[in-house]
């Protein structure tokens, strides 16, 4: 039975037959399509939540008590299983690209709000009291030491990002959709084509490779001061 | 050669009476919570006058609320009672400009030497075309060249220092709020310093509050050092430093009198057990 496990290929396939199915796919161009798709939504999705989530992140830590009331609210949110909006998103905002995108978001956006929150509270106070000091606006010290300051909790975010924003697309695609990786891989399946399905996987570690590797470049070249 | 000088002639237009001085702290005192909410008082009834152009430093048991009362001088922390002035305005409406040195080093850690020098000159509004050159002088002057692009984790700690005297000098401030600035350094590096502070006072004739553990750093710079008794803080002694300017350390070091008065102040010091 387990020997039987091992060589079927109807559940594991073969390095060659990926290959292969690899190879006709990018002919065809269908291969580029679906991970074009699944990676402009999980990118765009990525970015949403960079740019809600960190303004947001940073009014938490500015308004105190308005997030004193909001904070539970917010953590339930957080807390509660994004996977289960997707039926929602789908009804809401279309089996295209955009309830992918919608998708992704909800998934990151909480990252990026957290850690800014978080890494906002972790501040060096004596740094704001100098600059206080020197009587500095409240735009100089944004740009000087508020921004600088949470460029690592940014990175740290993107570095989550980057995976939980695929889990956002494909999981939308999963569930409802005509092109993209997920989707590939759930025709596949309902196929019976395993060599379908790990082609999927392949090109979904593909793009979380890469994406780790540009986060990587970035905490290079912004993160050299922490000693 | 230190003669003692009469200290009206030592402070020129500085103590001439009519006045008005530069800071003044009026029955001064300041509490914190603690932590089981209880307000501690660390500062009490402190009044204090520096007039312009003088050099005063602070000593005093650690935990005796120096850094307290230069945080109310800066307009950081409000005082529980009494009323601190920078030439007869209170604080948060002072029209000069006053600079802080803390006793930890402030520095942008993502930022260079340079980049923090930029800051102080930025934040005084020196007209752009000056900053770079300014930033330049005060890397020379400050014997900084060469690291002037290292972040401060690629620096030593006194050049930590000197990086945020760089800051401090370049924000030019009417009046120098200084904890414990030379603290980390070798007494080389440290008596050094303290020069090129004289000689930056002698020029400028700026009002210094100078915080300091060491009382003959304290005895070789000031006009007046004042010393603070154990929390909560209170004047415990107030002396004139009368000795001729310039002062040769090397000299000083040896005058009796000097000796006397560093000797005072370290009898007027009640150094807690640890
Ligand atoms: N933010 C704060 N909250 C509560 N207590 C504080 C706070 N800052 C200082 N204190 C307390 O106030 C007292 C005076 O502190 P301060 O820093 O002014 O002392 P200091 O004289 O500068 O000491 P040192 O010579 O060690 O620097 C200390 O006992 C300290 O524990
Ligand atoms: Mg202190």
């Amino acid at each position: 039975m387990l020997g039987q496990f091992a060589v079927d290929p109807i559940w594991i396939s073969r390095p060659s037959l990926i290959a292969e199915r690899l190879w006709s796919l990018t002919l065809e161009g269908e291969l580029w399509r679906n991970t074009q798709r699944t990676l402009v939504e999980a990118s765009l999705g990525l970015a949403l939540a960079f740019t809600v989530g960190v303004p947001i992140g940073i009014a938490m830590a500015r308004y105190k008590y308005a997030n004193a009331v909001a904070e539970p609210f917010i953590m339930s949110l957080y807390s509660l299983p994004r996977v289960a909006l997707a039926p929602l998103f789908i009804i809401w905002f279309g089996i295209d690209l955009f309830s992918k995108v919608m998708m992704a978001f909800s998934t990151v956006l909480f990252i990026f709000m957290l850690n800014v929150h978080e890494g906002l509270k972790t501040m060096d106070r004596d740094l704001i009291d100098l600059f206080r000091t020197m009587r500095a606006s409240r735009a100089y010290m944004t740009r000087k030491v508020l921004l600088p300051w949470i460029v690592p909790w940014i990175i740290a975010s993107l570095r989550i990002g980057v995976g939980l924003s695929l889990v956002g697309a494909v999981v939308g695609e999963l569930l409802g959709a005509s092109a993209g990786l997920g989707w590939y891989i759930e025709k596949s399946a309902g196929r019976l084509d395993t060599t379908g399905v790990f082609v999927g996987l392949v090109m979904l570690t593909v793009l979380a490779t890469i994406g780790n590797i540009l986060v990587a470049r970035l905490e290079a070249r912004f993160s050299g001061w922490r000693p | 050669m230190t003669k003692p000088v009469n200290p009206q002639k030592l402070d020129g237009h500085a103590s001439s009476g009519h006045d008005v001085p530069k800071i003044s702290l009026r029955n001064l005192s300041v509490t914190y919570p603690s932590g089981d909410g209880t307000p501690v008082k660390v500062v009490q009834d402190v009044s204090l006058d520096v007039s312009p152009g003088q050099f005063v430093s602070i000593v005093g048991p650690s935990g005796c609320g120096k850094s307290t009362l230069l945080r109310v001088l800066s307009g950081l922390l409000e005082p529980a009672s009494g009323t601190a002035l920078v030439d007869g305005n209170p604080v948060t409406h002072a029209k000069d400009r006053v600079g802080f040195m803390f006793q930890r080093d402030t520095l942008l850690p993502w930022a260079s030497a340079e980049e923090n020098i930029l800051v102080g000159a930025e934040l005084a509004r020196i007209p752009p075309q000056y900053i770079a050159e300014r930033v330049k002088s005060l890397i020379g002057f400050l014997r900084l060249a060469g690291f002037e692009k290292n972040l401060p984790h690629q620096l030593s700690g006194g050049m930590r220092q000197r990086v945020a005297l760089g800051r401090l000098l370049a924000y030019e401030p009417e009046i120098f709020l200084m904890d414990e600035p030379f603290g980390a350094l070798d007494s080389q590096t440290k008596s050094a310093m303290g020069r090129e502070l004289l000689r930056i006072w002698t020029e400028h004739r700026r009002s210094v509050l100078f915080v300091t553990h060491d009382i003959e750093e304290a005895v070789t710079l000031s006009d007046r050092v004042v010393v603070l008794s154990a929390r909560p803080g209170r004047v415990k002694l107030d002396v004139n430093v009368d000795f001729e300017r310039p002062r040769d350390p090397k000299v000083l070091r040896k005058d009796i009198r000097f000796i006397e008065m560093v000797d005072r102040i370290w009898s007027a010091l009640d150094l807690q057990p640890i």
